[in-house]
Order: C-alpha cells, then sequence, then structure tokens
C-alpha cells in the first residue's frame, strides 16, 4: 500500500507548492485545492457521475461484444492451418491501421451513436486480443500436447484440457493491451464528435477555457485506469501465469 | 504453427530438398501466401459493392480509392499530409527517445529511485496520449506543438518504465564484474545498462509509438490543418470516403512499415545481440 500510494503523496505536495506559488498562470495551471472543489462541485450537480456512466456503458459495451468476437476468433485463427494461412496478413494489416482512423467513416456509417463508439472498441480489442491468443497458442509446449495425446486423450480434450489453460495469460495480456487501446479510442471519440462522457467533459471545458475541468478529466482518468488495471487486470494476469506455470514476465508497461 | 497440426508435422517429416533450395521456395511461399489474402479482399470488395451496389458516399467502390489516390497523389495532398503526419511522428519519438532512455537508465540504477517511480510511472503511463488532448492544446494552443507533445508523451511513459524496467533486469553478477573491473559511472552507464536495458527499452519503444500513433491521427483531427487525421476527418465531412480509406490505408501501411520493418527486427536483434529474453508485448 504504502509502495504504491506513498509516493503519491510528495507529488500532490509539490504540485500544490507549484500552484500556490504561481510558477504558471492560474488560468494554465490549476493547484489540488482548486480541482478538488470542482470535482464536489462536478459530483453535487450530478455531471460528473453522468458521464462517468455514459463512458462506462460505451467501454464495457464495446469491451463484451470485443471479447465475445475475439476470443473465438483467436482460437479458431490458432487451431486452423488454413485460417491462419489466410487471416493473418490481415489480422496484422487491420491491426496496423490505428482505431481511431476508423472514427470519420464509422461515423459516415451510423451517426455519432453507441453503434459508432462500440464499433472501434470492438475494433481496438479484437486484433490485439487474437494476435495474442496466437502467440500463446504457439507458446504451449509441445510436450504437453503430445502427453495429453499419448495418455489418449482426444483432440477436443486436448483442446480444453491442455490448449486453453495454456494459453490463458496470451487472453489475459491481449485483454491488458486491447483495453489499454480501447479506452484511449473511446476518449478520442468523445473529444472528437462527443455530446457526453468523460473525454467530452474535460474538451467542453477546454472549448471554455477553464483548465480546472480538463484536469478534474485527466485525474478521474488516470485513476479509473490505475484502479482497473492494478486490482482487476493485472491480478488477472498474474493469476493466470501463476496458476498454468506459465513463465512470462507480465509487468510490461502500459 | 498451433499445437496440434505441428506435432504431427514434426513426426512425419521426411526427405529434405537442399537448403537454399528450400529457402528460396519458402521465402516465394510466404510472399505468395502474404498476398492471397490481400488479392482476396479486394476481389471481394470489388464484388460486393458491385453487386450491392452502395453507395459511393457510404462506401466507395475499389477503384474510386484508387482514382482518388491518384488524384491526391498529383495534386501534391497526399505527400503534404504524409509528410505532416510523418515529420511529427519522428520527431515526437525523438525526443521522446532522447528524454526518456537516459532518464528511465538513472531510474533504473537506483533501487530507492525505482521504487519510488514505478507507481507514478504506471500511473502516467495509462494516462499518457490521446487524453492530454485538451491539456495540451491549452498549454501549446492549436497547432504543431501541440501534436509533437502528444507523440512525445505517448512514448515517454512507456519507455521511461521500461528502461527502469530493463535496467533492473540486468543480472546483479554483470553489474557486480563490470564494478570490480574498476569500471567508471559513466561507463558503466553506456556499456553495461544501456546495452542490458536495450531490449526492454525497445518494447517500450513499441509500445509507446503505438499509442504515440494512435495519439497523433486524434491530435491531427484536432489541433491541425494538415497530417493524415487531419484530411480523412475532412473528407468525412464532405462524404468522401474514398479520400478516407485512401488515408485509412496510408495509416495502416506506415504503422506496418515501421513495426515490421523497423521495431520488430531491432527487438529481435537485441534480444539476440544481448542474449536476454525481452519481455513481449
Amino acid at each position: 500500500m504504502v509502495r504504491t500510494f506513498g509516493p503519491f503523496v510528495p507529488v500532490v505536495l509539490i504540485w500544490w507548492v507549484i500552484a500556490e506559488a504561481e510558477v504558471f498562470p492560474p488560468d494554465l495551471f490549476v493547484g489540488p485545492g482548486t480541482v478538488l472543489a470542482e470535482f464536489r462541485e462536478l459530483i453535487a450537480k450530478g455531471i460528473l457521475p453522468a458521464y462517468l456512466s455514459d463512458s462506462f456503458t460505451r467501454l464495457w459495451t464495446g469491451v463484451l461484444f470485443g471479447l465475445l468476437i475475439g476470443i473465438p476468433a483467436g482460437f479458431i485463427v490458432a487451431m486452423s492451418r488454413w485460417a491462419r494461412r489466410l487471416t493473418w496478413p490481415l489480422l496484422l494489416f487491420f491491426q496496423a491501421i490505428a482505431d481511431i482512423a476508423w472514427l470519420p467513416i464509422v461515423i459516415v456509417w451510423f451517426g455519432f451513436s453507441l453503434t459508432a463508439v462500440t464499433f472501434v472498441i470492438v475494433y481496438t480489442i479484437v486484433f490485439p486480443l487474437m494476435i495474442s491468443i496466437v502467440s500463446g497458442v504457439e507458446e504451449v509446449p509441445k510436450d504437453l500436447v503430445r502427453a495429453a495425446r499419448s495418455l489418449g486423450a482426444g483432440r477436443f480434450r486436448v483442446f480444453t484440457d491442455v490448449i486453453v489453460p495454456g494459453a490463458l495469460p496470451a487472453v489475459a495480456t491481449g485483454i491488458r493491451t486491447g483495453l489499454g487501446y480501447g479506452w484511449r479510442a473511446l476518449i478520442a471519440a468523445e473529444i472528437i464528435v462527443g455530446t457526453s462522457g468523460i473525454g467530452f467533459m474535460m474538451f467542453d471545458a477546454r472549448r471554455a477555457g477553464v483548465v480546472t475541468g480538463v484536469f478534474v478529466g485527466m485525474i478521474v482518468l488516470g485513476i479509473l485506469w490505475y484502479a482497473l488495471d492494478a486490482l482487476i487486470l493485472a491480478p488477472f494476469e498474474r493469476g493466470t501465469i501463476e496458476r498454468w506455470g506459465m513463465v512470462r514476465t507480465a509487468e510490461v508497461g502500459r | 504453427m498451433p499445437g496440434l497440426t505441428s506435432t504431427e508435422d514434426a513426426l512425419s517429416s521426411g526427405v529434405r530438398p537442399s537448403r537454399r533450395g528450400r529457402n528460396l521456395s519458402r521465402r516465394l511461399g510466404a510472399a505468395f501466401w502474404f498476398a492471397v489474402p490481400f488479392v482476396a479482399l479486394a476481389i471481394t470488395w470489388a464484388v460486393v459493392v458491385e453487386v450491392t451496389g452502395v453507395e459511393a458516399r457510404t462506401f466507395p467502390q475499389i477503384t474510386d480509392v484508387v482514382r482518388a489516390f491518384g488524384e491526391m497523389w498529383t495534386s501534391g495532398e497526399y505527400l503534404r499530409h504524409t509528410g505532416a503526419s510523418l515529420r511529427r511522428v519522428i520527431l515526437g519519438a525523438l525526443i521522446g527517445i532522447l528524454t526518456a532512455v537516459p532518464f528511465g537508465i538513472l531510474l533504473g540504477s537506483s533501487r530507492w529511485a525505482s521504487v519510488f517511480f514505478a507507481p507514478l510511472l504506471r500511473f502516467s503511463v495509462a494516462l499518457a496520449g490521446i487524453a492530454w488532448i485538451p491539456l495540451a492544446t491549452l498549454w501549446l494552443g492549436f497547432g504543431e506543438r501541440a501534436v509533437i507533445f502528444i507523440v512525445w508523451n505517448a512514448t515517454f511513459f512507456a519507455l521511461t518504465y521500461n528502461a527502469m524496467l530493463g535496467v533492473q533486469r540486468i543480472p546483479t553478477q554483470l553489474l557486480q564484474a563490470a564494478r570490480s573491473m574498476g569500471t567508471s559511472r559513466p561507463r558503466m552507464f553506456v556499456e553495461v545498462m544501456l546495452p542490458g536495458a536495450l531490449p526492454s527499452i525497445v518494447t517500450g519503444l513499441r509500445v509507446g509509438l503505438g499509442y504515440g500513433w494512435r495519439g497523433l491521427v486524434a491530435a491531427e483531427i484536432i489541433a491541425t490543418s494538415a497530417g493524415l487525421g487531419y484530411s480523412i476527418f475532412l473528407a468525412q465531412k464532405f462524404f468522401r470516403t474514398d479520400i478516407i480509406i485512401v488515408g485509412m490505408i496510408t495509416i495502416g501501411l506506415l504503422w506496418l512499415v515501421t513495426d515490421r520493418a523497423l521495431l520488430a527486427p531491432l527487438e529481435r536483434r537485441t534480444v539476440e545481440r544481448w542474449g536476454m529474453k525481452a519481455v513481449i508485448s
């Protein structure tokens, strides 16, 4: 706890001192006190909770469909040589088209709606997830597969009892990478064409030239994502790795 | 290779042709199989648009896209936008590398500093890139500087964090050996820590540039009047889907080339050269 949260105390303190000393003009840089007051006000007015729940609805809808599509598709491509041959180059290429670049054409197709945002988030999650699953299946030791086969396991059992558990850490890594891109795409979508949501709130404050609103948005986003990553995703990833005894270094910075 | 099929492959593979012939034919085969899906996709695209008769303002025919590309090329628009984007990415990433790598190694070389900075950096990596756009445009105004700031910001934190982790992963024996032979601090820095952390640094660069490239597209849409992001967003206002797709393909190709031709080989090489296992993202 001290290790994780301790370092933030001096940082906030330094931030406060810099703001108090007015090193930067106060309309461009505000201190923690002002940010906290604005935060309270946005909560009291109900703006922040409403926008947050809008953003979350968009994120979860996208993530849910992304997982539903990405996980089965990933295993199909990993297990079938033909599927792999035919889709691998396309996977690489489509993953390379940054998700945000889809935004304009998706807006042409669906307008700015939940469908458009969901499409972009699904897109950001499916490709890293599939690529991660394929490499995860590849890394399952061949000896394990052979051992299971020679003990009389059929192909299906090898898949469910050897391949899937062995690839779980890769699934976890893929979800983490995908989500990291996914919420960025969401923020970008809300900034660019937003009507509500936390990204919209930040850019709306920026348009009005109110730096406090921007600060609040960034800090809320940072805390939420950090909490999600540190409390749910990273332990999930570590858990799968420890449980299935695959050695893999988990703490890549993203 | 998928587990099941390759197991059987290994068991059943028998006679093999000469090595050189095998390499050449394998390369050609790989190139062929790499091209097939794209050709298939292009044909499907052409046929589906033809059969369904979908409007060009919703989805363009493949020939329209080629024509749009030709027009943009002859008018110089294409090179202007692509050049603007490339310049920003290169500049932002370069400043990112120059600032983050020394900083990260410095943090990694001190136990105390790395324990202190690890959570702060993880927080910053989580936030890096797009979420800074409102603040960047407020601080630096709409324009070139805000976009470069976003690219720098996206690469900086991921790079610093990974450089720091990389230094920590250098086997203690190596550090002790170098130190016991009387290596000075600057030499330790350049000859032990930098190469030792290199695989991890390259991984960080890949992650960071992934964020940076996305941040670039988003920032260009918002903050400038040139660049690929700007051009596709402008095209959206006029329902020019053909121009949008030219931009999307360019964005995809540029990143594919950067990642596959530059970063991935660099990552492989550093791993082989320095014999350390990199953290694969």
